[in-house]
C-alpha cells in the first residue's frame, strides 16, 4: 500500500470511442466469401498476395502481404508442401488438422477464427492459409522484412566496450540483451501499444533481482497507455513518466545492449519498443544520469576521475554563465583585482549588460547545436566552423560581445557536451537559462535561491517511485562506493541499495586458490 | 515482499539527527559571538555556550523522550490525552505562533545580512520576499523532501564552516583568548541566557518525533544532533575571539561572517570570501526557516484538519511576511529575536514540565 500511495495516481480513463471499426466477423465456410471479406476490409491493397492451391478436390488459398514476409521461406515451407500434399480426406476440417499437424514445416503455427485474427496476422507479417469449408484459418509466423544490420550505436559512442547497438527489430534487440544475460530469470513481458500501430512492446527485467513493486508499477503504467500510434520509445517515456512538468528525464534511454544488461542486473527494468533502437531504462536517479559504461570498463582510478570530471562539467554546464553575470554585474569586488581589470578592459565598448551578452551568445550556441544536429555530417562541420569561428571572432571584433564572454560560453557548451546522456545535457541547458535569469535579477543571492529551488524540485521528484535524489538523500552510504567515486570492481560487491533489490550481492569473494 | 522503506511519509531517527543541527544552525550564529563577547571577559564565553548547549541537549532529549512515549501520534493527540483537548488546542496554537514568528525573524535576518554583504541597493522587501517564496515552495512539497534537503545541505554547511576555521588558523593568536576564567558566575549565566537564542529549534521535536519510524531511538538522535551545533559554536567562538580579540568581537555586527572575511584563499581565485560564505550560509538559514515554517503548518493542520495544507500555507505566508517587515531597524530586529527566543524557550520548558507531570499522573498509553 505504502508504495502505491507514493506513486502518482495516473488512472487514465480508457476511452473506448469508436476510432476503429471492429471486424469481429467469423471465418465462413465459403472460401470466396472469406477472401472477399478480407479484400473488403483491407480495401484491395495491391501488396496483398492471394495464391490459390487446390488440395485434392478442396480449394485452399495462401494469403500474405508482400514485403512483410520471407518469400523463400514461404515458398519452401508452405507453398511447396501444400502442393505436394496428398490426402484421401474429404472433410475440410480434417484436411485443416492434417495440414496443421503434419504437412507444414513452420514452427510457429496458430489457428484463427475471426477475420480480425487473420487481418492482424497478415498486417504483422504472417501468412494465412484458408481452406474452403473450414471455419478456421492457419496463421503462420513468416515475418521477414528488410532490416538494418547491427551497427555501432551512433548517439552513444564509447572508447571501450561492445560496439553493437540496438536496431529497429524487437526480436534482434531482445536477442542482444539475452546474449548478455543468459539467466533463466530474465523476463520479457509483452504488451501491445497503439490502437492503430499495434506495436509490440517488451518490459524486461531480471526476476529475483528487481524489486517486484517496480515491475508492478511499470506494468500498471504500461497498461494505461492508450494512444493511436507509438513511433518511438519517447512516446512511451512521456506517457509513463512520473512528472511531465519536470525538466529532468525520469526515464533514460540508450542504444547500448551492454548498458541495458548492466542496468537490468542493478535491479532496473528496460522497456523495448518494436521499431526503435532506443531502449528505455527505469528507474533513474540523478546520480545515475552522470554515469557512463566507460567508467566501469576503464580501471577504477580512471573511472573515478572521469566521474569527478563529469560532476565538474555538470557544474560548469549549469552555473558558469550565471556566475559570470552575477560576478560581473553585482559583485565585481569578489573577483581578484587583476582579473577584474582584464574583464573590465575586455568589456570596454560592449554595448550590452552582461546578461544580454550572455543570453545572446548562449542562444547562438543553441542555434548552432540545433543546426548542426539536423544537417548531414559534412555540412554540420561547416556550420561548426562558420558559427564557432566566424561568428565568434566577428562578434568580438565588432565589439558586440567581449572575448571573456566567448570563453565562458564556449567552456559552458563543451562542458554540457561532456554529459553522457543527451536528454540530461538538454535539461541542464534549460536550467542554465534559469540560472542566468536568476543571476541577472539577484546576483549570487539569486543563484543560490535558484539552486535551492532545483534541490527542492529534485527531492520531491520520483522515478517509478524511487526518489530522484537517492542515494544522496535519502543517504545510502553503501551506494556511495559507486556514485561520484567508482571503487575497484572487486569491492563493488552489492547491488545499489536504493533500488532495494531482492538479491543484494553482486559478486562473491572471488577465487583466491588459483 | 519488501516495500521501498524510504519512500513513505515516515522518517527515520537518523533524519531527526540531521534535522536538529539543520534547524538550530541558522542566522543566529552569525551575530552570536558579538553578544556573547560583550557580556563575558576574554574567551570565557565558551563556558556560557557549553552551559546553554548542554541545557539545549537536555531539553531536546527530554522532549524527544516524552514524545516518543506516544509513537505515531501527533502532538495534538498526546497533548489532548494528557491535558484535555482545549488546553492542547491552545498549546498547539501557541507553538504554531512561535514558529511563525521565528520564520519571520529568519526571513528578516537573511535580508539584513544580505544587504550588509551582498547588495546595498536592492530593497529589503525584495530580498525577503524572494527568500520566503522559495521557502514556501519547499514547504508545499512533501515533508519527506524537507528532511532530504537537510541531508543534502548540512554537509555543505559543515564543510564551509570547517573551511573557515581551518583557513583562519594563521591569524589565531592565543594572546587574544586571555584572560581566561575571569568572568563572574552571573555574567556567565547571562551569557548562557543570551546564547540560548542560537539553540532554539528543539520545538520541532514536539511534532516530528510522531513521524519517526523508530521512536525509541529518537531521544538519542536528537541529543546527538543537538551536540553538533554546540561543538560548532564553541569552536567558532574561540576562533573568532582568538582572531579578533574580545573587544573587537563585541563591536562587530556579524563576527562569524567577518571571520570568513579574513580568509585569503591561497589560490586567490575569489576575493571577499565572506560573500561566498554567506551565500552558502543562506542554505543553513533556509534549512532553519523551512523546518520551522513546516512545523507551524503541521501544527495548524492538526487544528484545522479539513483545510488543505497548501491553503494554510498560503494564509500564513503573507502574515509572516508582514511580521518580518515590521521591525524598523537592526536594533528592533535583534530585540524581536530575543523576545521570540525567550518566549520560545519559556513555552517549551513550561510545556515539558506540565506534560511530564501529567504523564506521571495519567500514564503513557492513551
Amino acid at each position: 500500500m505504502r508504495l502505491g500511495a507514493i506513486f502518482k495516481k495516473k488512472n487514465k480513463q480508457k476511452s473506448k470511442d469508436s476510432g476503429q471499426e471492429n471486424f469481429t466477423v467469423d471465418i465462413e465456410k465459403n472460401l470466396d466469401k472469406n477472401l472477399a471479406n478480407l479484400r473488403k476490409m483491407l480495401e484491395e491493397p495491391n501488396d496483398l498476395v492471394v495464391r490459390e492451391v487446390p488440395i485434392g478436390n478442396t480449394r485452399s488459398a495462401v494469403v500474405y502481404i508482400e514485403g512483410m514476409i520471407d518469400k523463400a521461406f514461404v515458398h519452401k515451407n508452405i507453398l511447396n508442401k501444400l502442393q505436394e500434399y496428398q490426402t484421401d480426406a474429404d472433410d475440410s476440417r480434417k484436411i485443416l488438422e492434417e495440414i496443421f499437424e503434419e504437412t507444414i514445416t513452420v514452427a510457429d503455427v496458430q489457428k484463427g477464427k475471426t477475420l480480425d485474427d487473420a487481418a492482424n496476422a497478415l498486417l504483422s507479417g504472417s501468412t494465412v492459409v484458408y481452406i474452403d469449408g473450414a471455419r478456421q484459418v492457419l496463421i503462420m509466423g513468416t515475418r521477414g522484412w528488410e532490416t538494418r544490420a547491427i551497427e555501432k550505436p551512433t548517439t552513444e559512442s564509447a572508447l571501450r566496450g561492445p560496439k553493437e547497438g540496438f536496431v529497429e527489430s524487437l526480436r534482434t534487440n531482445m536477442t542482444l540483451v539475452r546474449r548478455q544475460i543468459r539467466d533463466p530469470n530474465l523476463r520479457f513481458k509483452t504488451y501491445y501499444v497503439g490502437r492503430r500501430s499495434k506495436k509490440k512492446l517488451v518490459l524486461s527485467y531480471v526476476d529475483g533481482v528487481i524489486h517486484p513493486d517496480i515491475v508492478k508499477e511499470l506494468h500498471r503504467r504500461l497498461q494505461s497507455i492508450d494512444m493511436d500510434f507509438a513511433p518511438e520509445s519517447g512516446y512511451i517515456e512521456q506517457w509513463i513518466e512520473d512528472s511531465f512538468l519536470s525538466p529532468f528525464p525520469q526515464i533514460s534511454n540508450t542504444e547500448r545492449p551492454d548498458k541495458v544488461a548492466a542496468a537490468l542486473l542493478q535491479g532496473k527494468a528496460a522497456i523495448i519498443l518494436d521499431g526503435t533502437p532506443f531502449v528505455l531504462l527505469a528507474p533513474v536517479t540523478l546520480g545515475s544520469t552522470l554515469q557512463s559504461p566507460d567508467d566501469y570498463y576503464e580501471r577504477w582510478t580512471i573511472g573515478t576521475l572521469l566521474r569527478t570530471l563529469r560532476y565538474g562539467a555538470a557544474f560548469i554546464a549549469i552555473f558558469l554563465p550565471g556566475l559570470y553575470i552575477a560576478l560581473a554585474s553585482y559583485h565585481p569586488g569578489m573577483i581578484p583585482s587583476d582579473l577584474a581589470f582584464s574583464i573590465g578592459a575586455s568589456r570596454q565598448g560592449v554595448p550590452f549588460p552582461a546578461f544580454i551578452e550572455a543570453l545572446l551568445m548562449s542562444l547562438t550556441m543553441e542555434l548552432l547545436r540545433e543546426a548542426g544536429a539536423r544537417l548531414p555530417r559534412n555540412i554540420g562541420q561547416t556550420i561548426g566552423i562558420v558559427g564557432g569561428l566566424v561568428i565568434g571572432e566577428a562578434a568580438v571584433t565588432a565589439g558586440i560581445v567581449s572575448p571573456i564572454m566567448v570563453i565562458v560560453v564556449a567552456l559552458n557548451a563543451i562542458a554540457s557536451f561532456a554529459i553522457p546522456e543527451y536528454s540530461v545535457a538538454i535539461s541542464f541547458r534549460i536550467l542554465l537559462f534559469g540560472f542566468m535569469i536568476a543571476a541577472a535579477f539577484l546576483g549570487l543571492y539569486g543563484i543560490i535561491l535558484a539552486y535551492i529551488m532545483v534541490n527542492i524540485h529534485i527531492v520531491n521528484l520520483k522515478s517509478v517511485g524511487v526518489p530522484y535524489s537517492a542515494p544522496f538523500a535519502p543517504s545510502f552510504f553503501r551506494d556511495w562506493t559507486d556514485l561520484v567515486l567508482r571503487l575497484p570492481v572487486p569491492l563493488l560487491t552489492t547491488r545499489p541499495k536504493y533500488l532495494q533489490t531482492n538479491d543484494r550481492t553482486r559478486t562473491g569473494k572471488g577465487d583466491t586458490d588459483a | 515482499m519488501r516495500d521501498f522503506e524510504y519512500s513513505d511519509e515516515r522518517i527515520s531517527s537518523r533524519e531527526i539527527m540531521v534535522a536538529m543541527p539543520s534547524v538550530v544552525i541558522g542566522a543566529g550564529v552569525l551575530s552570536l559571538p558579538s553578544d556573547l563577547a560583550s557580556i563575558t571577559i576574554g574567551s570565557d564565553g565558551w563556558i556560557s555556550l557549553a552551559v546553554s548547549g548542554m541545557t539545549a541537549i537536555a531539553l531536546a532529549w527530554a522532549i524527544a523522550k516524552l514524545a516518543s512515549r506516544f509513537p505515531q501520534q501527533s502532538f495534538m493527540d498526546y497533548a489532548s490525552h494528557l491535558v484535555s483537548k482545549p488546553v492542547a488546542v491552545v498549546m498547539t496554537f501557541l507553538l504554531a505562533l512561535i514558529s511563525l514568528q521565528y520564520t519571520a525573524f529568519e526571513v528578516r535576518q537573511i535580508a539584513d545580512v544580505a544587504k550588509q554583504y551582498l547588495f546595498d541597493r536592492t530593497p529589503l522587501e525584495v530580498i525577503s520576499l524572494t527568500f520566503l517564496l522559495v521557502v514556501v515552495y519547499a514547504v508545499s512539497g512533501s515533508r519527506e523532501g524537507l528532511f532530504r534537503l537537510n541531508t543534502m545541505f548540512l554537509p555543505i554547511i559543515l564543510l564551509i564552516t570547517v573551511g573557515v576555521l581551518l583557513f583562519n588558523f594563521g591569524w589565531f593568536d592565543f594572546g587574544n583568548l586571555q584572560p581566561i576564567f575571569q568572568t563572574g558566575f552571573t555574567d556567565l549565566l547571562r551569557g548562557a541566557g543570551s546564547s540560548v537564542t542560537s539553540y532554539i529549534g528543539f520545538g520541532i521535536l514536539w511534532f516530528y518525533v510522531g513521524l519517526v519510524k523508530d521512536p525509541e531511538k529518537a531521544p538519542r538522535a536528537a541529543a546527538i544532533g543537538m551536540s553538533l551545533p554546540m561543538l560548532l559554536y564553541v569552536l567558532l567562538f574561540v576562533m573568532i575571539v582568538g582572531v579578533f580579540g574580545n573587544a573587537a568581537t563585541a563591536n562587530l555586527l556579524y563576527p562569524t561572517v567577518e571571520l570568513a572575511k579574513t580568509v585569503d584563499l591561497p589560490v586567490g581565485f575569489f576575493e571577499r570570501f565572506e560573500s561566498i560564505f554567506f551565500v552558502i550560509w543562506i542554505m543553513a538559514i533556509f534549512n532553519t526557516t523551512v523546518m520551522v515554517l513546516d512545523v507551524a503548518v503541521l501544527a495548524l493542520h492538526t487544528l484545522f484538519k479539513n483545510t488543505p495544507k497548501i491553503k494554510i500555507l498560503l494564509i500564513v505566508t503573507p502574515l509572516t511576511y508582514l511580521v518580518s517587515m515590521y521591525p524598523q531597524n537592526l536594533l528592533e530586529v535583534s530585540r524581536f529575536g530575543e523576545i521570540i527566543s525567550y518566549t520560545g524557550v519559556g513555552l517549551t520548558v513550561f510545556l515539558l514540565i506540565l506534560l511530564s507531570v501529567m504523564l506521571k499522573i495519567r500514564g503513557g498509553k492513551p
